[in-house]
């Protein structure tokens, strides 16, 4: 049977992040006001009264401010024996009087501070707790859990053993939602539960030698189409923030799509081995007295009633299990091997398009795929480099946590650009008599499926205690006509993931090839493409150090990137790669083909991207294959 | 003239939020209407409500429930 968890996370946050900024308004700042405080611990009584009351469990973050109040520590005791709440602790709500005053700071995002404030602010937190509640906790987070911090933690208290350590695609389009005023740049991680490496948070661990010794949770389980195109904060299984997104009837006040949401992430056991997740954590400045983005407080505490009313009807039905963090955690690693990756496929459900996306992700690579551009590659973040990364003051990237990408289609253009150059995509291109025609122009739909990748393939969960089989994740596309004005070529595109390797496989399968008048010659040219460049945002990075190559047995033609718009080409290539120094990134592509011959092509200053690809023949029946291959480049 | 405030709910500027921008709008009480500090909109509650109304057009399943059966379900209707 389906396992669908979930995970309920309340925090005591004293000094709620917006409500001294929205509910203060007009007086001066005072993080200590008595009226703040009072209101914030009636909102987590409340949040914690909604999930209690439709039997759902909660993990109890205590943060470093309720630490210091003696009614939030009582409260988390008696819960913790009444309903086996587990007290836990977050780096979230490091704001109050006792921080500032210790700390000299307005910071409060435990991953932008320096290394030496991070270690001093965790054992100060953490021995606190302990002088609180005689132990340490099994479980924190924050928004975003850097590697250097999470190693620290798991160091000095090995208890820890699960974190809220990212929030899905929370970036540079947060950053604008918010009058480019929030500085949460995290972009590029994953979107269910993992395994962090030591070396990056983003990128699984691929092994019990990488692994961080903690399972992640995000923060929120977001849509994982809505959020990569928009605001993330409106739409996520955070009901406040679906009214932020204005997703509701405002006579009514009903919202199907919080539902909708909660039962597609359901609907992912299907292709996750009957695991589904789910994780819900909102802050008390979500619920204030005063109302937040046009709604009323009756509303706001009305969505978040719903929304543990709809899990715990969940539950009473036997469709869902509560868990706290670190019960999760111990589920989680018996239940997961290290390279299993998670896998979703995701349908529009807000927006009435029938537009699917499917994402992939392992300690390898994480991939987006689109249906509706005939299933290119939109998004592709080569987690095989193990990118060490560190965040915050200090460090070259003080607010910047996001891993890196390859291909961005929003960021960095997909298939269309204006006027000129070239936007990062994989895609292939079926050509014929001087027509030609992108496979991005070709909506269509996927199916899921998995096969044994055979006699090798015998792994374990990551605690070792149960067998799992390595597995090949297969994405087959309804096939797609393409017209040309002598005749008609019925194509499909199959997508292989295979565990373990760090290589997408895809096989180009012409179906047929129906004339149009007779004597057309029934021959197509394909060009299998992938356009990419690398960064964390929507500006462009120096590529001057990046290398393409193409090659075949001894022989090589290579091109340092000088923005010179160079192209090169070899008649039955073995391999046509670009090196990604900054990223220590390797991407190449492979191919098994007719007539195939690999290229590369430099880009320049207006379009300054690298292409690696291939060309080949194919007739009806035929098939044209290319692999991916993320590698770390040294 | 006095200095605006905050109205009584914060209300976002409807034609920034539908480029995806969130911006509290102010309100001048002489005027009786909300204003908007990064772009020039301008309205009284009444329009704010209407242009929030207008921004849903986008959503146009926000009220339909998706059953189990419909996530991989693409056929008209």
């Amino acid at each position: 049977m389906d396992k669908f968890v979930v995970n309920i996370i309340h925090r005591p946050e004293m000094v709620p992040e917006y409500a001294e900024k929205v509910t203060g308004h007009g007086q001066a700042e005072d993080i200590g006001r008595k009226a703040l405080l009072t209101e914030s611990l009636d909102i987590f009584k409340t949040q914690q009264e909604c999930a209690h009351k439709n039997g759902l469990k909660t993990t109890i973050e205590m943060t470093y401010a309720s630490l210091f109040n003696e009614e939030a520590i009582a409260l988390a005791k008696e819960h913790h024996e009444k309903y086996g709440d587990e007290i836990a602790l977050t780096l979230l709500g490091l704001p109050c009087k006792e921080f500032r005053e210790k700390y000299n700071t307005k910071d409060f995002c435990i991953w932008m501070f320096s290394m030496e404030d991070k270690k001093a602010i965790v054992q100060d937190v953490f021995e606190k707790f302990y002088d609180c509640f005689g132990f340490y906790p099994e479980s924190t987070g924050s928004y975003y859990m850097d590697a250097e911090l999470t190693n620290y933690i798991k160091e000095k208290y090995p208890s820890v053993k699960c974190a809220v350590a990212t929030c899905w695609e929370e970036g540079p389009k947060a950053y604008h939602t918010c009058n480019n005023s929030w500085y949460t740049f995290m972009d590029g991680g994953p979107w269910a539960p993992w395994i962090p490496s030591k070396q990056n948070t983003h990128a699984p661990a691929a092994n019990e030698e990488e692994d961080s010794g903690i399972v992640a949770i995000p923060h929120l389980s977001r849509d994982l189409i809505a959020c990569y195109d928009g605001n993330g904060s409106n739409f996520g299984t955070h009901p406040q923030n679906v009214l932020r997104g204005m997703i509701y009837d405002t006579e009514t006040w009903e919202y199907p799509y919080l539902y909708n949401l909660i039962d597609q992430y359901r609907y992912q056991a299907k292709f996750n081995d009957g695991y589904s997740y789910n994780m819900m954590f909102v802050g008390p400045g979500w619920m204030n007295k005063m109302g937040r983005w046009e709604a009323p407080y009756e509303l706001l505490l009305k969505s978040y009633e719903d929304g543990c009313a709809y899990y715990g009807k969940l539950k009473k039905e036997g469709q869902l299990i509560d868990m706290t963090m670190s019960e999760f955690a111990d589920y989680y690693r018996q239940k997961k091997s290290y390279t299993e990756p998670e896998c979703a496929l995701w349908r529009d459900i807000l927006y009435g398009s029938k537009k699917q996306v499917f994402w992939y992700c392992d300690p390898y690579l994480r991939a987006g795929v689109n249906m509706d551009q005939g299933g290119a590659i939109v998004d592709l973040r080569p987690y095989v480099a193990k990118l060490n990364w560190p965040v915050g003051i200090g460090t070259p990237h003080i607010q910047d946590a996001s891993y890196p990408f390859l291909i961005q289609e929003k960021y960095r253009a997909g298939y269309f650009t204006h006027y000129a150059g070239e936007g990062t995509v994989r895609s292939a291109k079926i050509c014929h008599n001087g027509e030609e025609v992108d496979l991005c122009l070709c909506r269509t739909k996927a199916h899921f499926s998995e096969e044994p990748q055979g006699a090798s393939a015998e792994t374990a969960s990551a605690d070792g205690s149960a067998a799992k089989v390595a597995k090949n994740r297969i994405l087959t596309l309804d096939p797609v006509d393409i017209e040309f004005s002598d005749l008609t070529v019925k194509l499909q595109t199959v997508l292989t993931f295979a565990e373990g390797t760090g290589s997408i496989r895809i096989d180009r399968r012409v179906l047929e090839i129906t004339p149009k008048e007779e004597g057309a010659a029934a021959e197509i040219t394909i060009n299998e493409y992938m356009v990419g460049c690398y960064g964390t945002t929507e500006y462009t990075e120096d590529m001057s150090s990046l290398t393409l190559s193409v090659t075949k047995g001894g022989e090589k033609t290579e091109i340092p990137y000088e923005y010179k718009c160079r192209e090169a080409s070899l008649e039955g290539a073995d391999c046509a790669t670009c090196i990604v120094p900054p990223i220590e990134t390797k991407v190449s592509m492979t191919c098994e083909g007719r007539d195939k011959a690999g290229y590369i092509k430099e880009g320049y200053a207006f379009s300054p991207m690298f292409t690696i690809g291939y060309t080949g023949k194919l007739c009806e029946k035929e098939v044209f294959t290319t692999w991916l291959n993320l590698e770390k480049a040294n | 003239m006095a200095q605006s405030g905050k109205g009584k709910l914060n209300y976002r500027c409807p034609s920034c939020f539908m480029r995806d921008l969130d911006i509290d709008m102010f309100y001048d009480k002489e005027k009786e209407e909300y204003y908007c500090i990064r772009c020039q909109y301008h309205g009284s509650e009444a329009d704010v409500l209407e242009k929030n109304q207008m921004a849903r057009f986008r959503y146009g399943a926000m009220m339909k429930r998706f059953e189990e059966k419909d996530f991989e379900d693409f056929s008209e209707g």
